[in-house]
């Protein structure tokens, strides 16, 4: 259990912290009330650092204004309606909670995993030489957290999993608990439902609007060129891409997998049409239906990302990783570092000249 | 009797099976939430997002249409009769595909045909990507209801049962078996905690299953000590999980192997491949003492990850891989005839799974007997009875039988 102020300072996401803020029954204009301006003093620096370095730090004087400063960080980032610092806003609080839990008593974490998250987790004292594992937790409750991760150790299959649960040492109990908390948070700003804000909520709100327009400017978002060279094709996708070119057959998944791709790093539905056009059992119009639908233009408009390393492993398309696969997770990402290098290499080519 | 009259007859009949066995057709849970979908004879094509209120209209339904193929979505939707946009998905079971397709089997070779569409040329085994004759990519597959292709596809079924058992936990009760009618099995997990599992978890359960991307170095397989000697230690028999299936899988390799499939086994060097042959019997029986890891000189780390990977591939079980990944996917109903086969999908508990006989117990036509005019078909048995090989010959045969070949469209009907 959560049972003193300090834990709730520290988790202040949780259920508990949550029941303990409804119980004071404080008003937004109370804290818009120069009474509670500590608070809101806070709140608008948890989000300032999480705009700044992308974590809210974990050190605090009073623990009533570090609680009630959670919920109040809450409105701010809700009120600029920005979804890109819900996002990072969220990941910067899990950050934090991650570096608290990785050092906290083992009933404390399960005390949030269970309480506030539903996870179906216990304790445990087992080693399996060399691992000390602290947890068992569902696998189903694994999954929806570990998906995200690429690390080989975060695979299911490389886990140790005994009757639907899998073992789990403190540290990795902590990092899975940092995606479900991130999600949490996201998820409770993205909700629905505007208020009307007292002026000096609006205000700091908008100074946070400001600082994040100057931060965002500093992120260089790359784009990627227009013109598509295979060149810097990942194996996979040139092998695909080879064997459409000659019109042999491709399998449905890989079809998928090489038309995303190919849009995805900007050529036109009309080329990747071209391209299938060599296929023995082309049909213009059925062709470009699909490949009009994966591009988002038809059905569902959902432009799709081409499937990920992984996904292309579990059905056998992955030739083998060469040199930059091997830091890399999803073939635009290959993509991406080659064009890089490509590039860079072009530009000492023509220094030398 | 031409294609078409064939067709009818395999539908007249099907029409019979169905008008007294619709009744006993059990629909999944959730009726009104799943998607059904239909192959017709005549039309050849999938009907799509049909449901139905309660079973009875299922089974009127099938009565009166007499489809040659019965689907239902493992999963369930809010308006699961919109299109696929605007089904609204809540959750889906979690399934599997065992089927011998996607087995090596050798006798594949033997038994199984494609037929290029274009110029009609023949030929054994699986398809290629062209005709060799004319480049065509468009194949007929004709593949054979075999013994040896079911009975793997069985193993299969059995290693991932057991998977799924003692590595996910799931009971008994939990999981539902059926032939699939033809050359397979499918796996249904009907749990609510696996229900909503996105199309990302399920891929990590397949590739569990599959052993796909597994890292024996996080299963046990280390070296420990003097970096310049260092001793290889691993997982034991008895270890839960993949560490235990490693070590039996490497058992099971240094057991059964031939010194001839050693040489053709990939990746391993001559001088490791002498040293397993030479001291395969020290390792087998120093095993769980001493052994087996660290009991012969020179098989260093490397070569173990090499035996581990062979191993891998004899304890994991192979699923379809799209199937169980597809949260909108269309499954066999329990009970319905296979339009290829004529057999019926038929549910199996997981205790009797290992003494299940397919080509007894699916058997849906048990009466009468058919005079057909054979063009070529393999052996093969129904019930106790072994048929076959027969060419271009004309015969009285059991139903069941002759249902089988006139499906598999290697005969016809004598009037």
């Amino acid at each position: 259990m959560l049972n003193t102020k300090s834990d709730l300072a520290k988790y202040s996401f949780t259920m508990e912290a949550a029941k303990y803020v409804r119980s004071l029954g404080l008003t937004l204009n109370d804290l818009a009330s120069p009474a509670y301006i500590q608070i809101l003093n806070r709140a608008e620096k948890r989000v300032e650092e999480a705009i700044l370095y992308g974590i809210v730090s974990g050190t605090w004087h009073n623990d009533d204004i570090e609680i009630l400063s959670f919920p109040a960080s809450m409105i701010l980032v809700k009120a600029t309606g920005d979804s890109f610092l819900k996002r990072r806003y969220a990941l910067a609080e899990a950050k934090r909670a991650y570096n608290l839990l990785k050092f906290e008593d083992k009933e404390k974490l399960i005390a949030i995993a269970m309480g506030t998250f539903n996870w179906r987790m216990r304790l445990l004292n087992v080693t399996i030489v060399p691992q000390i594992y602290d947890f068992a937790l569902h696998f189903t409750d694994f999954l929806r957290n570990a998906c995200v991760f690429h690390e080989d150790k975060w695979k299911l299959v490389n886990r140790v999993m005994i009757g639907g649960e899998i073992y789990l040492s403190r540290e990795e109990a902590a990092r899975l608990l940092q995606e479900e908390i991130q999600r949490h948070i996201q998820s409770k700003l993205e909700s629905e439902g505007e208020v009307d804000l007292p002026f000096p909520i609006q205000q700091r709100a908008e100074r946070l609007g400001h600082l994040l327009a100057k931060h965002k400017e500093e992120i260089r978002i790359e784009e990627l060129p227009r013109g598509t060279t295979s060149v810097a094709f990942p194996p996979c996708i040139k092998h695909l891409y080879d064997v459409s070119l000659v019109g042999q057959h491709i399998p449905h998944i890989g079809r998928f997998a090489l038309t995303s791709f190919l849009l995805n790093v900007g050529m036109s539905v009309d080329d990747v049409v071209k391209l299938f056009s060599s296929l023995s059992d082309f049909d213009e119009k059925m062709t470009r239906y699909q490949v009009e639908h994966i591009a988002g233009k038809r059905g569902s408009r959902t432009k799709y990302t081409s499937p990920n390393c992984d996904t292309l492993r579990t059905h056998g398309l992955c030739l083998g990783p060469d040199e930059i696969c091997r830091g890399v997770r999803h073939p635009l990402t290959y993509y991406r570092r080659k064009l890089k290098t490509i590039k860079l290499g072009v530009g000492k080519i023509r220094e030398q000249r | 009797m031409n294609k078409d009259e064939v067709d009818e007859f395999i539908r007249n009949k099907f029409a019979e099976y169905y008008r007294i066995q619709a009744p006993n057709i059990q629909p999944p849970s959730a009726i009104e939430k799943r998607e059904f979908g239909f192959i017709l004879f005549k039309e050849r094509m999938m009907i799509r997002h049909k449901s139905f209120r309660n079973p009875v209209d299922l089974q009127q339904y099938l009565v009166l249409t007499v489809p040659s193929d019965i689907y239902f979505s493992a999963a369930y939707y809010e308006r699961p009769e919109e299109s696929m946009e605007n089904k609204g998905w809540i959750g889906a079971d979690l399934i599997f595909d065992i089927d011998a397709d996607h087995i090596e089997t050798r006798c594949k070779t033997e038994h199984d045909l494609w037929v290029c569409q274009s110029c009609g040329t023949l030929g054994k085994g699986r398809q290629p990507e062209f005709c060799p004759r004319c480049g065509s990519q468009k194949f007929e597959e004709r593949s054979w209801l075999c013994e040896t292709c079911l009975e793997a596809a069985k193993t299969e079924t059995l290693k991932l049962i057991d998977i799924l058992q003692s590595d996910f936990g799931f009971s008994a009760d939990d999981i539902s078996v059926y032939f699939s009618g033809h050359r397979g099995y499918h796996v249904h997990i009907e749990n609510q905690i696996v229900q909503t599992l996105d199309q990302l978890a399920r891929k990590e359960i397949v590739d569990y299953v599959m052993g796909t991307g597994l890292n024996p170095r996080l299963h046990g397989l280390d070296e420990r000590g003097w970096k310049k000697a260092p001793i290889v230690v691993g997982p034991d028999l008895h270890d839960p999980g993949w560490r235990g299936r490693i070590a039996r899988g490497v058992y099971d390799f240094l057991m059964n192997i031939t010194p001839e499939q050693f040489e053709n086994s990939p990746d391993l060097k001559r001088q490791a491949v002498d040293a397993l042959i030479e001291h395969r019997d020290l390792i087998l029986e120093t095993w769980g003492k001493r052994g087996p890891w660290d009991v012969v000189k020179g098989l260093g780390i490397k070569t173990w990850e090499k035996v581990v990977a062979q191993a891998i591939k004899l304890q994991a079980a192979n699923v379809d891989t799209v199937v169980t990944t597809d949260i909108h996917r269309l499954i066999r109903l329990p009970k319905t005839l296979h339009g290829k086969t004529g057999l019926k999908v038929t549910e199996i508990s997981v205790k009797q799974l290992e003494n299940f006989d397919p080509l007894s117990e699916a058997v849906a036509f048990n009466t009468g007997m058919l005079t057909v005019k054979v063009i070529e078909a393999h052996r093969f048995r129904i019930g106790n009875e072994v048929y076959g090989p027969y060419r271009e010959q004309i015969l009285e045969l059991p139903t069941a039988a002759a249902m089988l070949l006139l499906c598999k469209k290697v005969a016809n009907i004598v009037r």
